[in-house]
Order: C-alpha cells, then structure tokens, then sequence
C-alpha cells in the first residue's frame, strides 16, 4: 500500500527531526535557524529557514519585483469537484480568474512525482522522480522517494533565492518536507501528523501558510493541502459513487482557501499576487474485488520468477527485472505479455522503448496501468485495501487555474491549452521576472501567462 | 424567448421557383452549349441569385447567377488550407440530372479574399462530364487558416453565383468561439426547409454541422405530413430512388430548393450521412427498406448511392475530393486548440438490428458492431487528443441510454412511429441506435473513463425530436457516479415528429410522454418530441451551449423560428445545465 505513504508513526521520519536541540547533529553546511512566530489560531508556529535565510533575507540582493506568487495544491482534488456545489470559493477563485480546463497531472499520477514537477519544471527522466515509491536497486528494496538527494534537477525555489528572492514551503506531508529539503528559505515542518496518514490537517496547514506569508512574506509559497487526497484515499463509500467522507473534505479545504484569499486581500497583498491552484493528481475509486495483483502470475512464470520487483504506487505498478542481464530483454517481454493477460490491467509499457513516457531508469522497466475502478494490490490481494488511489490515467485530470488580483492574471477567462503540472514552474518564474534556462537546461514546461 | 421571423427582403428573394414544379426549367431559357452570347437578358435575370450578401455587401452576390449553374455552389470540410467547393454545371440544355447527357466540359473556379474578385487567394479548372452527372467538385488548397473567402465558378466566362466559405483555424490557434448550425432529418415531401433559410439569415456561424437524412428515398405519397402523408411537395423522380439516375435526379431536385441554396452559398457544410441517404433502417448487408427481389442486390443500390453522394455532396471522402476513390466518410476537422469534430459514419459497417430486443440478447453481443473495428479505434484515438479541448462526435444516431419502461402503451405506437424507437410488442429499447449495439458503447465510455477524457460532445440527429442528456457510466445509479459526457440532439428540419403523428397541437398530448422518458431517465435533461426546427451550437473553452429553434408551419412557404431552450455543458463537468439564453442571432 505505497500509493501514498502510510508512516509508521513509530518509525519517524528522519526529515521530520524538528527539534532545534538536534540541529546541532547536522553538517554546519545544512544546520538551519529555527524561527518562532504567533500563528493564526494562536501557537506557536516553528519554520526552518536555511542559514542566512532568516529574517536578515534583506542581506541579500533585493529583487526587482514586489510580485508575489502562491501555489496552492489541493492534493488528489478532481476538476468537477471544483464545480459540484461543495467548493464556492475555488469555483468563484477558477471562475474570476484564468482557467485551464485541459489541466492534467504527469506520469506516474502521484504526489512526490507531480509535485516535483510543479518546482523543478522538468519531467521525471530530468528530476530523478518518477513515482512515490521505487525500487532501489542498491538497496534492494522498495522504498519512497523522499530524500534530498533523490531530486536531481534545480527547483524554482532554489532559483528564486538565486535572485535574492525568498520562498517558502508548507507542505502538509511528511514526504514532501522530505524531498524538497532545504530549497525554500523557510519551511514548516508538518504538524500535527495525523497518525498512518502521514500528514498535517488543513487547518494546521492552513495556519502555517498564513503565518509564513504574513510573517516573512515569501516571493513565492508552495502550499499542499493534503484532506481531500487523504480522505479519498480512505473513503469506503467511493467506490459505491457516494464518496460520502471525501465531499466534507471538499467543503472543508475550500474553506480553508477563503481564508488563504481573505488574508491576502485583507493585507493588501491580492492585488501583486498571483495564485495558482492546481491539484497533483485526480482520485479514483475502486471495490475490493476489483484489484490487480502481478506477484503472483509473475511468480508463476518459469521465466520470470524471482527476477523481478514491483514498486506499486496505487494505479501504476512499477515492475524492476532484477534477473541477469543477459536475459533482461526477454524477462521484460515476459512480464509485459503476462501483465497485459490481466483483467483489470489498462496499459503496459515497456518503458525504454517509450521514451515519451520521460520516466527515467528509476522507474524501471515496465509500466503498468490499471482501469479506472480498479487497483493493483502487491504481493497479494489483500495488501492494498484502500478504496481511493491513482497513479493510473483516469486520475491525469486535474484543476489548474490561475487566480489573483495582478493585472497580469486574466479575469474570467478559458483556455483550451493544456496545462500540466511541469508548466507551474515557467509560469511562477515569468511572473516573477526569472531567467529561463536554455538550451540543455530549458524547462519543459512552458508559462501559461503571455 | 428570441423569434425572428422572415423579413420582407428575404420573402423577395428571387427564390420564388420551387424545386418540385415543373415549370420552373420551362422558364429558363437554357442556352445551347457555348452559345455565349445567348446569356444575357432573360436568361440572366430568370435565374436565382442565389448567394444573396455573402460578405454583407451590395457588391457579392450581385454577380448575376448563369443557367449553367442552377444547382447553386456549396462548400464544405473546411480545414486550415484548405474547403471542398462544389457545383454542377447544366451544359446543355437536356443535359440534366440522372440523364447521361452533355459532353465533358471544362469548368472554371476562383477563390478570392473580395467580393469583386480583385484578390484571387486560389484557383484553377475543372474537367466534368455525364461520368460525373456533371458535378464539379475540388479541393481550394493554398488557403490562409482562419479565413473567409468567396468562391465561384464560370463556365465559358459566366459565373455562378457567390458563396461564402471559410477555413478552419490554424492546428496551434486557440480561437475564443466556435458556432455551428446544427441540422437532420429533412424531408422534401413533409414541408419546406424553413430551418436552413433562418440558418442562413445568420451570419455568425462558422460551418453548418449536417447529421444526415439530407434526402429521403421515398416515392410521393409514402412518406408526407403528417397522419395522412401529404406531399407538400413531391419527389422527383416520383419513385423510390433505387437506380444511380434516381439518386442523381434526388439529389439535384434538393439542391434546387432555395432555403437549401442559399444556406449551402452561405456558409460550409460538414455532413454525414444516415440512413435515408441510401433507404431506410440500412445496415452493412441491407436495409429494412431495400427488397432484393425487386431492387437488386444491396451492395450494388448502395454503392449507387454512394456514387451519387460523392458527386453530390461538398464533402472529402477517403480524405479527397475525388470522385469514386473510396467510400471513407468518418473523418475529423480539427479547429486548432479548441475543438475537432469527428463524424461517424454509423450505417456502412453497422451489423444488422436486432428484431426483438427484449428476448435477443444480441443487443450486448461483443460480436455486433454499430461502427466497425477501424471506425472504433479511429474514434478512441480522436476522443483521447490532448491537442484539442473539446471532442465534439457528429454521431447520425443517439448514444444515450434510453429505456421506454414506463411509457405509456397507448402511445408506444406513435412514438415507434416518428423515431422507429420500438418494435411493436413495446420493447424498451431503440435498436436502430446505439441502444442496439451496447457493447460498442461500453467500449467507447470505457475508454472516456480508463483514459480520464473530459469533454466529449456527441452532437446528434436523426429521431425528429430535441434533447439533451448526461452519458452516465452506470444508468441505473445515476445520478450517482459520473457520466463519460454529454448529448445534444438536434430536431428535424421537416420530418414527422410524436405531434404529427399523433395529429395533436404542439405541448399537448407529447408532454406525458416526455415526462415518463424524463422519470425513467434521470440523465435525459431536456426533451422535445414536437418541435422541427435546427440548433446552433456554440463552442469556447468554458462551455459548450446548445440552441434549439422552433420553426412554424411546415406546409407554409415562409414560416418564422422561435428560439425554445438552451443547453450547456460546463468545461470539466461532462454533465448538462441549463444556459442562460441563445447566442449571438446576427
């Protein structure tokens, strides 16, 4: 069950230390100032800034522009959720602004993935992240792409403070505190953790990304709001159509964001700023009866077994050959064709010979899709019991909109363009006057703002 | 509720000659082959100007229409560098339709940027004879994307009239509108066409969408107004068409009606055909309307009808103009970033209807097919684009879901009668639809939903009645659950609807029906069993809305339109809402 990850709560993370007392322990070169301020409802807020990052930001060159730029992620949101009546304020948001209807998430359809993209805007082949979970070869083990070191392309935080600029960070789960690491100037460090789910409540977030905007008024903020995916994920009526659990979260995050617009408007900020909403990935429900598991027929075929693993990641099963080289071709081949015999099973890719998936070596050697309503459970049937998942293409459609009070923004417009999640960062550097990289370097995403 | 009704000006047209009346040829002082001289004067002035201001402008159209060219000029498949033209030329005097006669000829055609045709953008000629029943049909390539033309033709230096046409945007572009005319269903002998000339008295669309039955096959008397059949006008020849010549005389005596010219000249045409094209109820192997033993072989009487489509219509099939290299007619027309539109072809690969649907479980045999398997997989991929927004199908049959459980049996009859919807043991289900090959459909939403695919339009005609509906995933739960996308069907120009057939005043007796089809189908939103009329459909990337106008009386020569209700769906939502009210008019 690696579509999001569930945390151990006995196991913390070895990103999540947030003790001050500690920060002794870490290299000099990454030790961070621990910043205390009054949040909205009252405590205490602590945010990590990097060394020379604290309030003392105006040491460095002052920027050129006195924009301001907020990513708002409602994490696992659907774009008809927007208009189902159970959002007011994202739809007023989308409808006054500028909005991109072909809004679509990236392969594979998951958080760490997608969110990677937003910040560095490169694909997977270029950022070294290509799904939550992985198997590493070196270790030899499935594990979830939340270290530092797993994200090989330069975010746009980390260009923005290139420029003099500072940004920050609140992202509700513990894996993307994880992976981002020290690129923004400051950071909160999720809190409190609901336990298995592995993340901060909205309202906690929600705390924090007003704190940190009122209190050092970031450039630019990226804020996960991570309820409506971490509800979905766990709500039993989805795959009944009723969705039940997961429509009062829709309710409750868009509420959350009224206060992210109220506060910007209320300090004078909406009209310098630019807000894009987007969500990583969509949501889909599926019955327990309706899931797909390739350990077993792959364990069953002479060719095949033992000489393979499998990163699952929801809607997407990663499948590693781990056999000889010499037979890795035919190993492949194998666990495509028998993958493909699989009910429930939409797509498999032989991932090196489709280069347009752009998901790197990390992802191994074949891809595999399941439909919409159905699930890969790994090793066995039994092993994923969540009814919500995604990482599979009925979950690519996402919301994506560009809101805000800078006459930049266009008002109450549509596009037909598509948008992904690899066009945030061009489009969050165009509005904030930031060099595009070329030639090898180049994004590949494009600026969705003229 | 907006009504425009015929204005003076348009009640003087010079339209006054009808199709059907034999007479009207006597008028025409048809010169003998190049007999240059003779055109002048009467001959001039007796024919129909028919491309009335195609650039709202005294000059266009003023070109005074020759007597060569009495079946007026159309265009159509428009694409970014290119549109179909299309005329027929009348040689010689005996040189008609379906005859055989009249030598080969060389044709003349220009398009140009004004209507004084200063500025040629293109043009060339055009060798047609009696193989080709005279039709002259090209491909105006070297074109601008995005651009308004007019076009004509000249026979020995003597033009056709004007029309207008335009080419579709640029692939990359993003054009802010869409807006077509939306029509089906018209029948020479049910009425006059009052829905294309208020379609052409617009000059806001960009292309007229046709879904089919843009002729009928029957005899006079077989198939009229209402509960008698009467011919408001009569078909010619005056037979079933069943022989090339038939379908040839068919299709001319259409193209010589005025509403018809006029919305022909005025803006491209993008069409498909359904059944009536060839006969009725028709399948791979036959039609329900098709008697071996009297009429041949079906493939050969479709073939005939084919021939004839092909030199009659402005349309590319197997992606050419060309005359008789192949009977492709499924195609998409891609306007840049916005929309493309892919129209089926739902009669020519369908396997056939099954007679009892309630006991035959064939309706869901995986075996049968509506599309074909090359229709399907080149309609999977079309609907899975990424580079354009809205995915509008031009489908001649609806795929909406539609059970007549609790329709009331005294009308089962009557509504079998105007939509041939059910068998007569009042089966719940239209066979002659998507309805009828279920595993097709289910291939196809399916694919909508394993695919995340947003904003699917499937635009559709052929059952003479106006609706709009959701396309659940699972009909039974719904509204629970989410729906694949949206159906806007359009209503017939002329034929028989629930009223007519029932001999009830509009609103009346149509109402109970609709009502228990609206109960036992929760994603029907909008229904319309009276009404004939035509639609606009209006596209942008926020929403794609869906106009229905009422025309009056069929048997009238003039009758006014009322605008009747106004769909949309939402970008994202593939579901149905009310509009606020019809676009643009002018």
């Amino acid at each position: 069950m690696t579509d999001c990850v569930h945390r151990d709560p006995a196991t913390p993370s070895p990103f999540l230390d947030g003790d001050p007392e500690r920060e002794h322990l870490r290299p000099a070169s990454q030790r961070r100032t621990f910043l205390k301020v009054a949040g909205a409802g009252g405590a205490a807020l602590t945010f990590s800034a990097a060394l020379g990052g604290e309030r003392a930001a105006a040491s460095t060159v002052r920027p050129k522009t006195w924009n301001r730029a907020y990513v708002l992620v409602v994490d696992g949101c659907r774009p008809d959720e927007i208009g189902s009546g159970l959002m007011p304020n994202l739809r007023a948001l989308r409808d006054g602004g500028y909005d991109f209807p072909q809004g679509r998430s990236l392969p594979i359809m998951e958080t760490i993935p997608n969110h990677v993209m937003m910040m560095t805007g490169v694909r997977p082949d270029r950022n070294g992240v290509p799904a939550n979970s992985i198997y590493d070869r070196a270790l030899g083990e499935e594990r979830t792409l939340e270290l530092p070191s797993d994200l090989k392309a330069t975010t746009l935080m980390t260009l923005a403070r290139k420029h003099g600029m500072t940004a920050g960070s609140v992202l509700s789960k513990e894996y993307l505190y994880g992976i981002f690491g020290r690129n923004a100037t400051y950071r909160w460090e999720p809190g409190p953790i609901v336990p298995v789910s592995g993340h901060a409540p909205d309202a906690f977030t929600m705390n924090a990304a007003l704190s940190i905007v009122e209190e050092f008024d970031p450039h630019l903020v990226f804020v996960n709001l991570g309820d409506v995916d971490r509800v979905g994920h766990t709500d039993l009526t989805g795959g009944l159509s009723l969705e039940l659990l997961r429509r009062t979260a829709l309710i409750a995050t868009d509420l959350q964001v009224k206060r992210f617009v109220d506060m910007l408007k209320a300090t004078g900020r909406w009209e310098k700023s630019m807000v894009v909403v987007l969500a990583d990935h969509s949501m889909d429900w599926s019955l327990p009866h309706k899931v797909v598991s390739l350990t077993s027929p792959l364990g069953a075929d002479p060719v095949v077994r033992g000489k393979f693993a499998i990163a699952q990641n929801g809607g997407a099963n990663l499948v590693y050959w781990t056999g000889p080289a010499s037979q890795r071709q035919a190993g492949i081949d194998r666990i495509v064709a028998i993958a493909k015999a699989q009910s429930g099973v939409l797509g498999v890719y032989d991932r090196a010979r489709v280069p347009s998936l752009r998901l790197g070596a990390n992802a191994g050697d074949v891809v595999v899709y399941c439909r919409a309503g159905w699930r890969f459970s790994d090793p066995h049937v039994l092993a994923n019991p969540i009814p919500g998942n995604h990482g599979h293409p009925t979950t690519e459609p996402i919301p994506f909109f560009l809101a805000g009070g800078h006459p930049a923004i266009p008002r109450g417009k549509s596009s037909p363009l598509a948008a992904t999640t690899v066009d945030v960062t061009p489009t969050v550097a165009r509005f904030l006057g930031l060099p595009f990289p070329t030639g090898k370097w180049a994004w590949d995403g494009r600026s969705l703002l003229n | 509720m907006g009504v425009t009704q015929d204005s003076a000006a348009d009640a003087a047209r010079p339209d006054a000659s009808d199709a059907s009346d034999p007479s009207s040829e006597d008028r025409l002082r048809l010169p003998a082959v190049q007999r240059r001289t003779v055109l002048t004067g009467t001959a001039v002035a007796g024919a129909a100007v028919l491309a009335a201001d195609p650039f709202a402008t005294d000059d266009a159209g003023a070109a005074a229409a020759s007597p060569y060219f009495l079946h007026g000029v159309a265009s159509g498949d428009p694409l970014p560098d290119r549109v179909v033209l299309w005329t027929r030329v009348t040689p010689q005097r005996d040189a008609t339709p379906g005859s055989g006669r009249g030598g080969n000829v060389t044709v003349e055609w220009q398009v140009s940027t004004d209507t004084r045709f200063k500025h040629i953008a293109a043009r060339g000629t055009y060798r047609t004879g009696a193989a080709a029943d005279h039709t002259v049909k090209i491909d105006a390539t070297g074109l601008k994307p995005g651009t308004s033309y007019v076009y004509r033709f000249l026979f020995y230096g003597f033009p056709s009239p004007v029309g207008r046409t335009r080419t579709a945007p640029a692939p990359t572009a993003a054009p802010a509108r869409l807006r077509f005319g939306v029509v089906s269903c018209a029948n020479l002998q049910a009425g006059y066409f009052h829905a294309y000339r208020h379609l052409a008295q617009r000059n806001d669309l960009d292309a007229i969408v046709h879904l089919g039955d843009y002729l009928y096959e029957y005899a006079p008397g077989e198939y009229g107004l209402g509960q008698d059949n009467v011919d408001v006008r009569r078909h010619v020849p005056a037979r079933e068409m069943v022989t090339l010549a038939d379908y040839r005389q068919r299709h001319a005596q259409y193209k010589q009606d005025p509403d018809l010219q006029w919305l022909h000249s005025k803006y491209p045409f993008i069409v498909t055909w359904d059944d009536h094209e060839s006969t009725n109820d028709a399948w791979r192997d036959g039609a329900e309307n098709h008697q071996s033993a009297t009429e041949g072989d079906w493939a050969s009487r479709r073939a005939r009808a084919l021939r004839a489509y092909d030199e009659w219509m402005p349309v590319r099939m197997n992606s050419t103009a060309a005359l008789g290299d192949g009977t492709r007619l499924f195609r998409s027309l891609r306007f840049g970033r916005l929309a493309e539109l892919s129209m089926l072809d739902l009669r020519t690969y369908r396997d056939e209807q099954v007679t009892y649907p309630v006991v035959d479980a064939r309706v869901s045999d995986p075996n049968r097919t509506i599309t074909g398997r090359a229709q399907m997989d080149w309609l999977k991929a079309a609907v899975a684009s990424t580079q354009v927004q809205w995915k509008l199908v031009g489908n001649p049959v609806m795929i909406a879901p539609v059970t007549f459980l609790q329709l009331p049996t005294a009308l089962l009859d009557p509504v079998n009668d105007v939509t041939h919807l059910l068998p007569r043991d009042g089966s719940p289900y239209n066979v002659d639809q998507w309805d009828g090959y279920t595993d097709d459909r289910r291939e196809l939403f399916s694919h909508i939903r394993d695919r995340g695919i947003r904003d699917t339009v499937f635009v559709t005609g052929d059952i003479h009645s106006g609706w709009a509906a959701d396309l659940p995933y699972d009909v039974a739960t719904y509204p629970l659950g989410r729906s694949a996308g949206v159906e806007f069907v359009a209503s017939s120009v002329t034929s028989n609807n629930l009223k007519d057939i029932l001999g009830a005043p509009p609103r009346t007796a149509s109402l109970a029906v609709e009502t228990a089809i609206k109960v036992a189908n929760r994603h029907v939103r909008y229904l319309d069993f009276d009404s004939h009329g035509y639609s606009v459909l209006d596209v942008t990337s926020a929403r794609v809305q869906m106009d229905w106008y009422v025309t009056g009386p069929r048997e009238q020569r003039l009758a006014g339109s009322t605008h009747a209700a106004s769909f949309q769906t939402l970008a994202g939502t593939n579901t149905i809402s009310r509009a606020a009210g019809p676009v643009g008019g002018n």
